[in-house]
């Protein structure tokens, strides 16, 4: 059972991998949740499996890194279901999992990478705080290991992973008088994002299994979004400014 | 050319890529560095230019990265109420501009040389009103990161020193351990980087120095 039934949560990027199983381990719970991705057809998808193991699904379109485009997301969230608890940004650039040397980068590949994660972030929270202030609910933003630990060919990933670490914990001071939490989590896990990885570079996969204690990568649904879940729920109401790290072990770096 | 003395003496001292603000010269000075600035206030096209520009120049063994914008930035925006403006000054063009920088100057370090990035943050206790900057250091420390894994091979150390030296901030309980808090560019800033560049750190890569009298730790 976990504390704090009938929460409202918006989940960007949830159309797939990490954050449709985001979507689902809240929607266990009973809880409302609205899928905000880009993608209708593949959003209205997840929100029809939310609603078939027990919550209520919604999409809504969103672009995380057009202003516009979140403040309307928000608002018809507050405007349907009159309250906001939670929001989770899991939307991540499609430029991710391209390996890439950091010195030839284009700098507009550099631009993508930073509107997606961190404008995405401060947009999210600009529209979302009035009403995460009202419920007193929280903001959880999904990083990465590489976030702490670097990695030498996926540079800016790993610098737009590294900014949210530190935007939430900034954030957890700025709004934790106003009672609203503020959480990161880096999840290792298996996703449509991470199978694109290891297209891209033939050695990942056995890299990096080999170096976590578990041997595996985590669950979606079970092991991500359970724990997305609880840092989303009031069992978690004494914790704020943290990144919890989902990863089966294998991040050296704490 | 490269036989003469008087270049080989002017490439032995450290490189300073950094932006025209006093604090930056001092920092220099304090390093008896050589300046060369980093337009990373005036546009990506701006940086384009100047990053081909430093892919053809000479190697230097010893590279400060220092982007510091000329008015430090204060604590009294929260970020729901900045606005767009201000959130890429803040934001998104220094991140990039560190992403550029960072990379060009590990790039043009003489195998076995050293980097260092030094970034302006508050602690994490008193990051109210600083998430730009507590954003950004953070993930200046996972560019330094990435380039100390992808620059090992040929010797070439990148790490970060942090400083609260120019931010005013005004520390919660405890107060930082050290009376020097928050420390002078000249001295406690410039110390740290001496170390980091120094054969003294030859086993440190992919690390960070907290140059703020003991208040990060």
């Amino acid at each position: 059972m976990v504390s704090g039934s009938g929460k409202v949560v918006l989940v960007t990027g949830a159309s797939g991998g990490v954050g449709r199983g985001i979507a689902l381990a809240c929607a266990e719970a009973g809880w409302t949740v609205w899928v905000a991705a880009r993608r209708a057809r593949e959003g209205s998808e997840v929100a029809e499996n939310v609603d078939a193991v027990g919550g209520r699904g919604r999409y809504v379109a969103c672009d995380v890194r057009d202003a516009t485009s979140v403040a309307s997301a928000v608002q018809a969230v507050t405007l349907r279901d009159g309250r906001l608890d939670g929001v989770v940004h899991n939307a991540t650039s499609e430029l991710s999992p391209r390996p890439v040397r950091l010195v030839e980068v284009p700098l507009a590949d550099l631009r993508e990478h930073a509107a997606v994660s961190v404008r995405g972030t401060w947009l999210l929270a600009r529209s979302a705080f009035p009403h995460l202030r009202a419920a007193r609910g929280s903001l959880l933003l999904l990083t990465s290991e590489a976030g702490f630990e670097g990695k030498a060919r996926l540079a800016p990933y790993a610098a737009v992973k590294a900014m949210q670490r530190g935007l939430a914990r900034a954030l957890a001071r700025e709004w934790g008088p106003h009672g609203v939490r503020v959480n990161g989590l880096a999840p290792l896990a298996s996703s449509p994002a991470m199978e694109r990885a290891f297209a891209e570079d033939a050695a990942m996969r056995a890299r990096v299994l080999g170096r976590n204690p578990l041997g595996r990568l985590g669950d979606p649904v079970r092991e991500i979004g359970a724990a997305a879940r609880f840092l989303l729920s009031d069992d978690a109401a004494y914790v704020t400014g943290h990144t919890l790290m989902v990863d089966g072990g294998s991040c050296p770096v704490t | 050319m490269t036989g003469d003395p008087r270049h080989a003496s002017e490439r032995a001292r450290p490189l300073i890529l950094g932006t025209d603000v006093a604090a930056v010269r001092a920092l220099a000075g304090a390093l008896d560095g050589r300046l060369e600035w980093v337009p990373a206030a005036e546009g990506d096209a701006a940086l384009e230019t100047w990053r081909r520009r430093c892919a053809s120049a000479a190697p230097c063994a010893q590279i400060v990265v220092a982007l510091w914008s000329e008015i430090p930035p204060r604590g009294d925006t929260p970020l729901t109420d900045m606005d767009a403006d201000m959130w890429e000054t803040r934001a998104e063009a220094p991140l990039i501009a560190w992403s550029v920088a960072l990379a060009a100057a590990a790039s043009r370090c003489a195998d076995g040389g050293a980097v260092v990035g030094v970034i302006e943050a508050p602690a994490a206790l008193d990051a109210a009103g600083f998430a730009p900057e507590v954003g950004l250091a953070v993930a200046v420390r996972a560019l330094a990161r990435s380039l100390a894994a992808s620059e090992g091979a040929r010797g070439v150390r990148v790490n970060t020193v942090t400083t609260q030296a120019r931010l005013g901030v005004e520390p919660l309980a405890p107060a930082p351990p050290l009376a020097s808090f928050p420390g002078r560019v000249e001295r406690e800033v410039a110390g740290a980087v001496r170390l980091l560049l120094s054969p003294d750190a030859a086993g440190i890569t992919g690390g960070t120095l907290a140059a703020d009298s003991g208040r990060a730790w």
